[in-house]
């Protein structure tokens, strides 16, 4: 896994040496970094801990607007306000995990689903706006992450893109350790079977709740990180469009075959760019794509490397 | 060691388990047996914090009502399941080690987890995903990580069901070692009598979640009432 991600990363690392000064794919480098964490908190959650959370989008949108919010109302710097905004989204991602605890499968969709839906009435109506939402208009201005007196604003891309790799790395990491770890074997546990893990000791609270916060802080930071860097909000990321683009990204890199979710959002943002031509065109492609490759390889592109150099074969799927 | 008194659980009208009293010594086998649907599992169930229940269960003298399952697991009371359970997405190894992190108080001990993997005869299958374990293959794992938490009570659901005569006699030999060896006191569910005849001290028979016998199980299953309630009254009164 640690290799795999050191490739990906490594790969995009030197990027800029080739586009460094075509602003656009600057631009697109940039968001496949943010989606890649995302997606891989996703995966984490769903792919790991089993618990099919649809709420996702929901905390990197909420993560925007606690950081921008943070930043703009008390003055406080962006390179701190990400961390409060990642703590915000931690602490309402618990607070969404204690219902879903008694609930499964579906029924957790259902839920954090319905945060997801919540949001956009609520940062558009007379609560949003009293705590700076902006309503319908949105977050206009949103201050560049400033460090050491240098602002990384959509102007330098390519430093923009150095910093957002780091941070993607740090993310990746912690997630890639709590996998390898007992914290890793305690979601697969329950993910597998509830109640043969309570009988062997793990507790379902404390781990399902913990992913429930890891996942929330790491989106909501990368989400107020989102925010500083493109310097305005609207609720227009609660669309239907983000949320089945990452949806995409998982089934592309695999479910639950991290470092896949990060190859999965550099091929689907770039297809996504590439299918651009073809305007109205672009979803039926895209979907019709992703049946296939569902049919073709169930693991995503992990299982179709796994498949190519005979790795060894871990995980869903089982010899039986 | 496990003592239940007036142990009642009730699913709306239905009373699973009815002012059911019991007490397991330290190291025997105990034998619970009844028809199906008597509230066998469910008697597991409460005991192990599935369900919570009227009446009082003392582990080692402390009242353990109200305990989540994963506490319980921690005190020393370990199960295994009817239905066999198992993580497909680990090894073999990987799921014994879930019960010596997490059900074992004194926290992961990898000797522990290797000496488990000998006594089960899992070496070969060490590296292997638990769901493709055969029937027998998945009861053993059960056990192993129920005894990877080092408990001190060790409840078994039917380890027999589906089982052929060969592999009975294996688990039996099993549970005997289990038993003898790690001085693990078990509580076992079994429909077959000749196992229970041969393997437990103590027999307990229930039937409708009600205690209709218990004591030295040659006795018991040539109780009347205990024929009766497994072939019929026609079967007992013809005897």
């Amino acid at each position: 896994m640690g290799g795999l991600m050191a490739i990906i990363y490594g790969g995009l690392a030197i990027m800029p040496l080739f586009v460094g000064g075509v602003d656009y794919m600057m631009h697109i480098l940039i968001m496949i970094l943010i989606w890649a964490v995302v997606a891989s908190c996703w995966d984490l959650i769903m792919g790991f801990a089993g618990i099919f959370s649809f709420g996702q989008v929901a905390f990197f949108v909420i993560g925007a607007y606690a950081s921008a919010i943070v930043s703009n109302k008390f003055g406080i710097p962006p390179f701190f306000s990400i961390f409060i905004a990642g703590g915000i989204a931690a602490i309402l991602g618990v607070l969404v995990g204690l219902p879903c605890l008694r609930l499964k499968g579906a029924y957790v969709a259902l839920v954090t689903f319905a945060v997801h839906m919540i949001l956009e009435p609520f940062l558009k109506g007379h609560m949003g706006r009293a705590i700076g939402t902006g309503g319908s208009r949105g977050i206009l201005t949103i201050p560049p992450i400033n460090i050491f007196g240098y602002a990384f604003t959509p102007d330098n891309k390519v430093a923009v893109f150095y910093l957002t790799l780091v941070l993607a790395v740090i993310c990746s990491v912690i997630i890639l350790m709590v996998i390898r770890s007992f914290w890793g074997t305690a979601f697969l546990a329950l993910k597998d079977s509830e109640d043969f893990s309570a009988s062997l000791g793990v507790s379902a609270f404390k781990y399902k709740l913990a992913v429930f916060a890891l996942t929330s802080f790491l989106t909501g930071m990368v989400g107020g990180f989102y925010a500083h860097y493109v310097g305005m909000l609207s609720t227009r990321m609660l669309g239907i469009d983000l949320f089945v683009t990452l949806m995409i990204m998982l089934v592309i890199g695999g479910i639950g075959q991290f470092p896949g979710a990060i190859l999965g959002a550099i091929v689907t943002v770039t297809l996504n760019e590439m299918l651009s031509p073809l305007g109205p065109y672009r979803p039926l492609i895209l979907g019709g794509l992703v049946v296939v490759l569902v049919l073709l390889l169930p693991d995503g592109v992990i299982g179709l490397l796994r498949r190519i150099f005979g790795g060894k074969r871990k995980t869903r799927e089982a010899e039986a | 060691m496990l003592e239940a008194i007036h142990l009642t659980k009730k699913f709306g009208e239905l009373v699973a388990v009815n002012d059911l009293s019991f007490k397991v010594d330290e190291n025997q086998i105990f034998g619970i047996a009844g028809p199906n649907g008597a509230g066998k599992s469910t008697v597991y169930n409460l005991i192990t914090g599935f369900y919570p229940f009227e009446g009082k269960l003392l582990f080692n003298g402390k009242n353990i009502a109200g305990k989540k399952p994963h506490q319980i697991a921690k005190m020393g009371i370990a199960r295994t399941f009817q239905v066999p359970r198992t993580f497909p997405s680990l090894t073999v190894e990987e799921a014994l080690s879930v019960g010596s992190r997490f059900g074992d108080d004194k926290g992961f001990d990898s000797e522990y987890v290797d000496f488990l993997l000998h006594f089960l005869d899992f070496e070969e299958e060490r590296s292997r995903n638990t769901g493709a374990l055969d029937l027998l293959g998945k009861k053993k794992l059960m056990m192993g990580a129920a005894l990877a938490t080092r408990p001190k009570l060790l409840m078994l659901d039917e380890p027999m069901a589906g089982s052929n005569a060969h592999e009975i006699q294996e688990l039996m030999d099993f549970i005997r070692r289990i038993n003898e060896e790690m001085g693990v006191t078990i509580i076992i569910i079994e429909h077959f009598m000749k196992v229970l005849t041969e393997l437990t001290e103590t027999l307990l028979i229930i039937e409708s979640g009600a205690k209709i016998a218990s004591g030295d199980p040659e006795k018991v299953t040539s109780n009347e009432q205990v024929v009766e309630c497994y072939l019929g009254d026609a079967y007992a009164s013809d005897n």
